[in-house]
């Protein structure tokens, strides 16, 4: 007796040897998109739904209201100082923790990851207790007449600890890959550090630092539990984009609340837009260098 | 017996083979041999069921298909050890995922186990980890994991090609008596045509996704068929010129030839391996031409020796016993007469193959 | 010539002391001395004051719902994370790009715009929420739903990678030796992910356990029904309790630091693995 297999019977064999049946794939396939739709599609596909139901006029009347207006305004100059603070820090972080060796490097690297462990409402509430009030500078502040809690400086350094690892946590890993062979080799040929950083190493790890960045902006607008301790709720004056969204939600103004949610909507899906490009550059760049 | 028949596979739009009819006997040591990109693999690939060929038959005796993908066993080039298993729970893999009625009791698994690492040599290792043993020892664990299931048919891509040249020649002497010892149908891929005559029983030559030849290591060696095999199975010289009469002719010279293919053709070329050239002093043979030493490379058993030949400035390559070496005392830069003793002449016709 | 050491690579490059001086103060200034307050307010409490804030019966139900919901959550995320990974690198099918992009998408929106939406999508009148017969919105059920989306991208981002540079010959090396898929996925590839997916899940559970913005909305924050810890913290600030919200506080920071603790444990586990190789 002989068995004799075919072309179709051969790619039988072949196909339960690292695939599976058609029809779990086909259900997995399902399962996984349906999933999707309904956790993450829908979310994003009502808030502009919601931000459009009366129509354009409603929509633009929402978004250029003076407290919106201010709240924009001040999203976007505590990103400003934040994540350029950050990324400073970031890259000072990586290049002496991936450029040196010395004692308590992992404790220091687990340090850096505190800010993502704690509860945002445990950030704001930390910088309460120093500047607050009642806390440690309190009295001083206020016999000098400066005010962090309840005002703009405070919101800033909640923003701060909050995405206070993310250019970091981004470049240690590419840092790492890297090595420092090509540094060392520009240092070699005459190169001051500074020149070293600016032509060999930022070149390197340019996308990853870009990606960082990206990631560090959409937390530090988007944030809401540790900015809602410090902020105070002052309309105009200390509202984010989060809390003005929340207030208006608060106070039955759906349709605003969602106009101003669709801007920072937009802005999510920018961000999405750019972490991929950056993620497609840092992938062809690594396969370059292989 | 297996039995191919007119396989053909194709990846996109690269035709990997082309029609391949190829009959292995029960029991064979067979070496599939060819360049990069031959499609050896990817027949190897089609026996074991590990891919599909798009047109063509597969047949298996009775005895070597029944429940065909337990009965093939593979040993990747890379050996796909698992990693996180130690030695013994890697040769024990195949045992212990048979379905509930077929499998062994747990120390019936044991006693196997135990016995294929010594097979292999490997008694002391069962509680290492992968990561813990040098190349040619990996290699061994796959091949006692592969060997565990009692496969009727075992394969082998390039079971030696990551390895260091001194632990391949000892593994593939190895491997040869362990295909006498355990007598399953062997077939193995590689590139290294040394591995292929040392080794196997038949050597099966692919080139551009077709057979080109198949035979003994000696047949292929000192018969082949086409300019292709002569190529690849060794250092070669090569003599142009035109067939007449059963000569082969280039300008006052000309040679005898073996077999006689062919006696006329205004192009032919002259096969001729180094070893199967002689140096002489003498001059003005009508079969020998002048030419130039231009390296001795005087170590190992054999002297090669580089000559230039004066005429048409072409490169050739001799190889003479220390013996003869030591009696010409042959000098660089010294002309010397250079005969072709066997030569295999091939027209045009042949290299379409 | 003296015997010198060869020197060492890592002091040829300048810039240690800078860098390392600079990151340390701006780490000390922004996170440790603000979260070292936490302790030291905390201090001022006497033992018995403490425990009597920390296990107000209040306190510990929304232990409870922050544990019993942050954890369903990441159990969620953890098998639906593996799942999706598995479709998106073994499966090619419509919109698999679309989609792979948008999975990173609650890293992007803000908190408190989930939370509006979700809210939203998932009451009684809403899209998905008319047509589930029981209520989500103002329930614990609610509560997970928000910490799944948050959550959601911590478990693929860390297993994909994995499945990416898994090598195909392994899963041929034991379909060769008559391994069933199923098996081939129990023992072959499932050890490969495990240390990626706790460290995943972990991630996953940590965020979800400190979650506020998006929850305050669909919880509707009933006192030991659907109050979290977190917004029990917020309450407390508002009435100006300091000391009691900063104990609450101190019990949520030691969690998370032990949870830090476990990721960096597995982490430095899933390294060791993959640099066996």
């Amino acid at each position: 007796m002989a068995i004799e297999l075919s072309p179709e019977q051969t790619a039988d064999v072949r196909k339960h040897a690292t695939t599976e049946p058609a029809v779990v794939r086909i259900a997995l396939i399902i399962m996984v998109t349906v999933f999707l739709i309904l956790f993450l599609l829908f979310p994003l596909i009502i808030i502009f739904t919601q931000a459009f139901s009366k129509g354009w006029q409603v929509y633009l009347a929402a978004i250029s209201d003076p407290d919106a207006l201010s709240a924009i305004k001040l999203t976007l100059i505590v990103a400003a100082i934040a994540v350029p603070l950050n990324a400073v820090f970031g890259i000072a972080a990586a290049w002496c923790i991936t450029k040196f060796r010395f004692k308590g490097k992992s404790i220091f690297i687990t340090l850096i990851d505190l800010p993502f462990a704690v509860s945002p409402v445990i950030a704001g509430l930390v910088f309460v207790l120093l500047f607050g009030g009642q806390g440690v500078f309190g009295e001083w502040l206020f016999e000098n007449d400066i005010k962090i809690i309840f005002a703009v400086p405070g919101i800033i350094l909640a923003t701060m600890f909050i995405t206070f690892p993310f250019v970091a946590r981004e470049l240690i890993p590419i840092m790492q890959a890297q090595g420092s062979s090509e540094e060392e080799a520009s240092m070699l040929l005459g190169a001051s550090g500074w020149k070293t950083f600016i032509h060999v190493t930022l070149p390197n790890i340019k996308w990853g630092l870009l990606y960082g960045i990206i990631l560090c902006n959409a937390r530090a607008i988007g944030e809401f539990g540790a900015v809602s301790v410090v902020s105070g709720h002052i309309r105009g004056l200390t509202n984010t984009m989060p809390l003005h969204i929340e207030i208006l939600y608060n106070e039955y103004q759906f349709t605003a609340s969602f106009a101003v949610a669709s801007l920072m909507s937009v802005a999510a899906i920018f961000t999405l837009v750019l972490k991929n490009f950056f993620e497609w550059k840092m992938d062809k760049g690594m396969g370059e260098k292989a | 017996m297996i039995r191919l028949t007119d396989i053909s596979k194709r990846f996109g739009n690269y035709q990997a083979l082309k029609g391949i009819d190829l009959d292995i006997p029960s029991g064979e040591l067979v070496a599939l041999l060819g360049p990069s990109g031959s499609g050896k693999t990817s027949l190897l690939r089609i026996i074991a069921g590990l891919e599909g060929a798009d047109e063509g038959s597969i047949r298996f005796d009775a005895d070597e298909g029944n429940e065909l993908e337990k009965n093939v066993g593979f040993v990747f080039q890379h050996y796909a050890l698992f990693k996180h298993m130690t030695v013994f729970e890697n040769v024990a893999y195949g045992l212990k995922v048979k379905k509930r009625k077929d499998r062994l009791p747990k120390k019936v698994i044991r006693e196997k186990v135990l016995e294929l690492l010594k097979l292999v040599r490997l008694e002391g290792f069962a509680d290492r980890y992968p990561s813990q043993l040098s190349g040619g020892q990996r290699q061994r664990v796959a091949l006692a994991r592969t060997l565990a299931v009692e496969p009727k048919i075992l394969l082998l891509d390039e079971p030696f090609g990551a390895l260091d040249a001194k632990v391949r020649k000892e593994l593939r002497r190895w491997l040869r008596r362990l295909h006498d010892e355990v007598a399953v149908t062997t077939i193995f891929v590689t590139h290294d045509q040394e591995e292929a005559l040392d080794v196997a029983d038949r050597i099966v030559i692919l080139n551009d996704g077709k057979i080109i030849q198949e035979g003994s290591p000696d047949e292929v060696y000192h018969h082949p068929n086409s300019p292709f095999v002569y190529n690849f199975l060794g250092d070669v010289n090569l003599f142009k010129g035109r067939l007449e009469k059963g000569k082969l002719h280039q300008g006052v010279c000309e040679w005898e030839i073996n077999g006689d293919i062919v006696s006329q053709s205004e192009t032919a070329v002259g096969f001729v391996r180094p070893h199967d050239i002689s140096i002489s002093r003498d001059h003005a043979l009508k079969d020998s031409v002048p030419a130039w030493i231009t390296y001795i490379q005087a170590f190992g058993k054999s002297v090669r020796i580089e000559l230039k030949r004066q005429d048409s400035e072409e490169y050739l390559e001799a190889e003479l016993s220390r013996e003869q070496f030591t009696e010409l005392r042959l000098q660089i830069k010294e002309l010397v007469f250079v005969k072709p003793n066997q030569l295999h002449v091939f027209t045009p016709d042949d290299y379409v193959i | 010539m003296t015997l010198a050491k060869p020197a060492r690579p890592s002091r040829s490059l300048p810039g240690f002391g800078l860098t390392l001086g600079f990151s340390l103060f701006y780490l000390s200034l922004l996170v440790l001395l603000p979260l070292s307050m936490v302790f030291l307010k905390t201090a001022g409490l006497s033992w018995e004051e403490f425990l009597g804030v920390v296990t107000d019966k209040r306190v510990v139900a929304s232990y409870k719902l922050s544990f019993g919901t942050a954890f369903l959550a990441a159990v969620i995320n953890l098998v639906f994370g593996i799942l999706i990974a598995w479709v998106f690198t073994r499966y090619r099918f419509p919109f698999r790009r679309l989609l792979d992009g948008l999975i990173d998408l609650p890293f992007a929106l803000p908190t408190a715009v989930a939370g509006i939406a979700l809210t939203t999508l998932y009451a009684e009148q809403g899209w998905i929420g008319q047509w589930i017969p029981f209520k989500i919105v103002y329930t614990p059920i609610g509560i997970t739903m928000a910490l799944v989306f948050v959550g959601l991208p911590f478990v693929v981002r860390m297993v994909q990678p994995i499945l990416q540079g898994l090598e195909r010959e392994l899963e041929e090396a034991s379909y060769m030796m008559g391994a069933t898929r199923l098996q081939t996925f129990q023992h072959i590839i499932f050890p490969e992910i495990v240390p990626a997916a706790l460290t995943g899940f972990a991630l996953t559970f940590a965020r979800a356990l400190g979650e506020y913005g998006s929850v305050v909305f669909i919880a509707g924050n009933m006192p030991m029904k659907t109050e979290i810890t977190p917004l029990i913290i917020m309450t407390k600030l508002e009435q100006y309790d300091y000391a009691g919200a900063t104990a609450i506080a101190v019990v949520m920071l030691v969690i998370s630091f032990i949870l830090l603790l476990c990721i960096n444990g597995l982490q430095w586990w899933a390294s060791r693995k993959t640099e066996e190789n």
